[in-house]
C-alpha cells in the first residue's frame, strides 16, 4: 500500500489519532476540575444532533462489522487451504485481507467522527460515560495498534511464511487479528450496552464514579449483544464476499474467470446463510435477557410502538430466505443430476411463502380507533390468530428448515452414494426431517391451548428440534457421500446473472437489516441516555417513527455501500498497478492507468486471481 | 460506468427503496416523551383525569400490558374484570385496610405488593420512569374508570420526583437517625429499598434500629447473603435484594456500611 504518512501507514495514524483523542477527551473533564459540562452542545446543522450521531454510530458499526466479519471468513478459508490441500482458498483468504487493509481505515475515519460528534453534541453524556469507562476506553484504543501490527503482519507476511509450520503460525496470526477484534467489539459493547441495561443499583442519583466498572461493563445485556454480534458479524462478512464475488462475475471476461468468482459467491452466501440460520436463536437469546431486566422494556421493544418494527424485519427476512434459496435452487442448474430436484423446488417456494405471510403478520400493535374499527377489535378476526408466537415460531422454523434442505439438494445434486447402507441412510434422512416437521407443528399448533408462560418454553423445544435434526441429518449425509461416485463436475461458471443480482440483494437486506436492529436495540430506550438513569431532556428526546428511521437506515446503508464500492475499485487498482508492466501504462493517463477494460482479474494480470485455470484445482461437488 | 454497474445500482437502489417504502406506509407511531406536569392547588378532578389518560395511554406505556385482549399481560382495567366491575369500582375491595385511592397509588409504585391472581409480577415500578404528578394523575384516570375521583391538590407533592405516599410516614423523633447522615455508600446502594428517618424507599425493612436487633456479623451476612434470613414481614419481598453486593462493592464499603447499621441505635 502507498500513501505513507512519515513512515506511517493511515491506518496506523488513524488509530494512533483516536487513541490519543480518545484519552485527551477522557481525560478532559477529570482535568477541568470543577468544571461540570453542558448537557448538550448547539445542535447540529440541517439534520440535528440525534441523526448526526445516529448516521456516524452506524455507518462506523457496519464497518466496524465488515472488518470483524471478514478476517473471521479469511481465517476459516485459509484453514480449508492449509488441511484441506486447496490451494484456492488460501487465495481467497489473501483477496479478502487485503480489502482489509482500507476498510481499518475507514473504519477508524468513521469512529473518530463518533467520538468527536459525541463530544461535541452531548458532551454531558460523554462525560458520564467516560468517568465509568475511562479505563476500558484506554485500552480500546490502546488494542488497536496490537489489532493493526496483526494484520500488517498477516497480510504482509503471507508469501513469507507459506509453507510448513510458518503457515500455521501465519494462520495463528489470523486467530489472533480475530481474538484482537473480538475483545475490541466486546469493550464497545459494554458502553452502549450499559446506556440500554445498567445495573439495577444505579439510580438517577448515583454518580458516577460510584458506579463499579465490572458491574457496569458485564451488564444485564453485554453477552447476549456480543454473541449476537460475533454471528452477525461472520453473516456481514460472508455477504460481503458474496456480494463482491458477484460483482467479479458480473464483470469476468474469461470462462476461468467466471468459474472462480462463481465459487467465491457460493462459499461467501453459504457462510452468509449458514450464519445466518443460528442468529435467530442468538436474538432469542438477547429477547430473552431484555425481558429478564426489564419487562417493560421488553414489552415496548416487542408490543408497543416498535411493534411494527418486526414487521418490516419480517419483510426483510422474508426476502432473505427467498433470495437464498433462489440461489441455490438456481445453483442447481449447474449441477449434473440438480434436475432431479426441481419439481420440489416450487412446494418448498409455498412453504417459504406461507412461512413469510405468517411471520409478517402483526399482531400485538398499537392501533388507532379508526384500524381498530376496520379490524373489528384488537385483532383481526383471522390474521389475529397468525399473528402469535405460537403461528411465528411455527413458521419460521419451518423456513430455516427448508433452506436447509436446499442447501442438502445442492449437496447431493450430483453425488451418486456407494456405500451400502445409503438407501437406508436417506430414508433415515427423510424420517428426521418429517419428525422434525411434525414436532414443530404440534407445538405450534398446541401453543394455542396453554398459557404463555407455558407457551413461551415450547419455542425452545421447536428450535432444539430444528438444530438436532439440522446437525444429524447433515452428519449423515456426510457420511453417506464418502466414496460417492460424480454424475459430473459441477459446472462453475455456468450461473445465470440473475443469481448474481440476488447475491446484491442479500448484501443490501443484511445491511440494511443491521441498520434497523440498530435503530431498534438504540431505539427501545426512548427518551433515556442510560436507561431510567439519565434522561434525554434535549428536542431529539422523542424516538422518530418508522418511516424516517427507514430513511437514515437507507442512507446509512448508501454511504457504506459506496464506500465500499470504493475500497473493492481501490484493492483492485492496487493489484493492477503492482502487475502491468511499466510499458503497458499510458503516461497521458498517470500510473494507475490500464490498457485494455482494466479488470484486475484478467488472466495473467494477477495469477492470484485466476484460480480456476488448473482443472485439478476446481471446486468439487458439494464444496 | 458500464451496463453491468448500472444493473448493480439500480438493483441497490430498488432495493433500497423497497424496503423504506414499506416502513414509510404502515402506521407511523413516535415513541412519546413524558411531559413534566405539575397541579396548582385548585386543579379539578377533571383536569386531573384528562392528564391521566394522557400518560396512560401515551408515555405510560400502560396499554401494552393492560390491554382489552383476552390474552393481555396484565389485568384489564377499563373494562368489567371477572365480573367485579372496571377497576374505578374494584379498586377499594382488592386489598383490605387499603382504599381505592391507597391501592392505586401503591399498585403503581410498587406493583408486586398486591398482584393480581393468575398474572406474573413483571410490571416495573412507575416511579422510577413517572413524576409524581404523572403518578397520581393515573390514580385519578382510574379511578373514574367506573368509580368516583378522591385524588386531590393535597395528595400531590410539590416537587416533582419526591417520593410520597397517601399514609405518609411519621416523622422521625428527634435524635432518631436521619438520612442525611448515611455514608455515601448507603445513599447510592441501600436508600432506595431501605428508609432510614422516614426517608428512603419502602421496598425492604426500615433501618431505624437495625443495629439494636442485628449484630455486625448478622449485618455483613445480610449484606452479602440477602437470601440467608429474610425479615419477618417481608417474605413477598425475598429475591429483590440484589446477591451481587459482595462484587459490587469494595471490601471498605461494606465495613463502611456494617459499621453504620450497627450504630443505629
Amino acid at each position: 500500500m502507498s500513501g505513507r504518512i512519515g513512515g506511517f501507514s493511515p491506518r496506523a495514524l488513524g488509530a494512533g489519532f483516536l487513541a490519543v483523542a480518545v484519552t485527551a477527551l477522557v481525560a478532559w473533564p477529570l482535568a477541568a476540575q470543577g468544571y461540570t459540562p453542558p448537557m448538550y452542545g448547539q445542535d447540529f446543522p440541517l439534520v440535528g444532533s440525534r441523526v448526526a450521531v445516529w448516521i456516524a454510530a452506524q455507518v462506523h458499526l457496519m464497518f466496524a462489522a465488515f472488518v470483524l466479519g471478514v478476517p473471521m471468513f479469511a481465517v476459516i478459508a485459509e484453514a480449508i487451504g492449509i488441511w484441506g490441500k486447496q490451494e484456492r482458498y488460501d487465495r481467497l483468504a489473501r483477496e479478502f485481507t487485503r480489502l482489509l487493509l482500507v476498510a481499518y481505515s475507514a473504519t477508524a475515519i468513521w469512529g473518530g467522527l463518533l467520538l468527536f460528534l459525541l463530544t461535541t453534541l452531548y458532551p454531558g453524556l460523554w462525560a458520564y460515560l467516560s468517568e465509568i469507562f475511562r479505563f476500558s476506553m484506554w485500552v480500546y484504543a490502546a488494542l488497536f495498534f496490537f489489532e493493526s501490527a496483526t494484520l500488517y503482519i498477516y497480510y504482509y507476511g503471507w508469501d513469507q511464511w507459506k509453507k510448513g509450520r510458518a503457515k500455521i503460525a501465519h494462520w495463528g496470526m489470523g486467530i489472533l487479528l480475530n481474538v484482537w477484534g473480538t475483545i475490541v467489539m466486546f469493550i464497545a459493547n459494554s458502553w452502549l450496552t450499559y446506556m440500554m441495561s445498567p445495573p439495577g443499583e444505579v439510580t438517577p442519583d448515583t454518580a458516577p464514579a460510584q458506579v463499579q466498572f465490572w458491574s457496569a461493563f458485564a451488564n444485564a445485556t453485554w453477552m447476549p449483544i456480543n454473541i449476537h454480534r460475533l454471528i452477525a458479524n461472520a453473516v456481514f462478512g460472508g455477504s460481503i464476499v458474496a456480494a463482491y464475488a458477484a460483482y467479479r462475475f458480473l464483470k469476468a471476461k474469461t470462462p476461468e474467470e467466471r468459474a472462480h468468482y462463481d465459487w467465491m459467491g457460493y462459499v461467501g452466501n453459504l457462510i452468509a446463510i449458514g450464519t445466518f440460520l443460528v442468529l435467530p436463536f442468538a436474538g432469542y437469546y438477547l429477547g430473552r435477557e431484555i425481558y429478564e431486566y426489564n419487562q417493560q422494556m421488553g414489552i415496548t421493544m416487542m408490543g408497543g410502538f416498535m411493534s411494527w418494527l418486526w414487521i418490516v424485519q419480517a419483510f426483510l427476512i422474508g426476502v432473505l430466505f427467498l433470495a437464498a434459496n433462489y440461489y441455490l435452487w438456481i445453483g442447481l442448474g449447474r449441477i449434473p443430476g440438480g434436475e432431479r430436484f426441481a419439481p420440489y423446488t416450487k412446494w418448498m417456494l409455498a412453504v417459504l411463502i406461507i412461512g413469510f405471510i405468517v411471520w409478517a403478520t402483526p399482531h400485538s400493535i398499537i392501533a388507532n380507533r379508526e384500524e381498530l374499527a376496520a379490524m373489528g377489535g384488537t385483532h383481526h378476526p383471522f390474521l389475529g390468530v397468525l399473528g402469535v408466537m405460537s403461528a411465528k415460531n411455527t413458521a419460521v422454523n419451518a423456513m430455516i428448515l427448508t433452506t436447509f434442505l436446499s442447501f442438502l439438494m445442492y449437496r447431493r445434486a450430483n453425488k451418486v452414494p456407494v456405500v451400502p447402507w445409503a438407501r437406508t441412510g436417506t430414508l433415515t434422512q427423510g424420517i428426521l426431517m418429517a419428525v422434525c416437521t411434525v414436532v414443530i407443528l404440534f407445538y405450534g399448533v398446541y401453543g394455542y391451548f396453554v398459557p404463555a408462560i407455558v407457551r413461551i418454553g415450547f419455542s425452545v423445544y421447536q428450535v432444539l428440534a430444528v438444530l438436532f435434526t439440522i446437525v444429524a441429518v447433515l452428519v449423515l449425509d456426510v457420511l453417506i457421500s464418502r466414496g460417492a461416485t460424480s454424475r459430473g463436475e459441477i459446472r462453475w461458471g455456468e450461473m445465470p446473472d440473475r443469481a448474481m443480482y440476488a447475491l446484491f440483494v442479500l448484501m443490501v437486506t443484511f445491511t440494511w437489516l443491521m441498520g434497523l436492529m440498530g435503530f431498534a436495540r438504540s431505539g427501545i430506550r426512548q427518551h433515556w441516555h442510560v436507561w431510567e438513569v439519565m434522561r434525554d431532556t434535549s428536542e431529539h428526546a422523542a424516538t422518530p417513527a418508522l418511516g424516517f428511521a427507514a430513511q437514515v437506515i437507507s442512507v446509512c446503508t448508501l454511504i457504506f455501500l459506496a464506500m465500499i464500492a470504493f475500497i473493492f475499485w481501490l484493492g483492485g487498482l492496487v493489484e493492477k498497478s503492482k502487475l502491468v508492466p511499466e510499458e503497458e501504462v499510458d503516461p497521458a493517463l498517470g500510473p494507475l492507468a490500464l490498457k485494455g477494460d482494466g479488470d484486475a482479474s484478467d488472466p495473467g494480470l494477477d495469477p492470484g486471481l485466476d484460480p480456476g485455470l488448473d482443472p485439478g484445482l476446481q471446486p468439487v461437488p458439494g464444496t | 460506468m458500464s451496463s453491468v454497474d448500472l444493473k448493480i445500482v439500480l438493483v441497490v437502489l430498488v432495493t433500497l427503496a423497497a424496503y423504506t417504502v414499506v416502513a414509510s406506509v404502515i402506521p407511523q407511531v413516535e415513541s412519546e416523551v413524558p411531559m413534566d406536569i405539575a397541579f396548582g392547588a385548585e386543579v379539578t378532578p377533571e383536569e386531573l383525569v384528562e392528564a391521566g389518560e394522557t400518560i396512560y395511554r401515551g408515555a405510560g406505556g400502560c396499554v401494552a400490558c393492560h390491554s382489552e385482549s383476552p390474552g393481555a399481560r396484565g389485568p384489564n382495567l377499563l373494562t368489567d374484570y371477572r365480573g367485579e366491575g372496571l377497576i374505578g369500582e374494584r379498586c377499594a375491595d382488592r386489598v383490605p385496610g387499603l382504599d381505592c385511592k391507597e391501592y392505586l397509588y401503591q399498585a403503581l409504585v410498587r406493583p408486586n405488593d398486591h398482584i393480581v391472581d393468575d398474572y406474573p409480577p413483571i410490571m416495573p415500578p412507575s416511579d422510577r420512569a413517572l413524576s409524581q404528578p404523572q403518578i397520581w394523575a393515573m390514580v385519578a384516570f382510574l379511578q373514574a374508570a367506573g368509580g368516583e375521583v378522591t385524588v386531590t391538590a393535597a395528595d400531590i407533592p410539590d416537587e416533582p420526583g419526591v417520593a410520597t405516599a397517601p399514609a405518609p410516614p411519621p416523622a422521625p423523633e428527634p435524635g432518631a437517625a436521619q438520612l442525611a447522615d448515611a455514608p455515601d455508600v448507603f445513599r447510592a446502594q441501600c436508600v432506595m429499598c431501605h428508609q432510614v428517618g422516614g426517608e428512603g424507599g419502602p421496598i425492604g425493612p426500615p433501618m431505624d434500629r437495625i443495629g439494636a436487633r442485628l449484630s455486625e456479623e448478622e449485618l455483613r451476612l445480610a449484606i452479602l447473603d440477602p437470601e440467608a434470613v429474610i425479615a419477618e414481614g417481608y417474605e413477598d419481598m425475598a429475591g429483590i435484594m440484589p446477591p451481587n453486593y459482595g462484587e459490587i462493592l469494595t471490601p471498605d464499603e461494606i465495613e463502611t456500611l456494617v459499621r453504620y447499621l450497627s450504630g443505629l441505635h
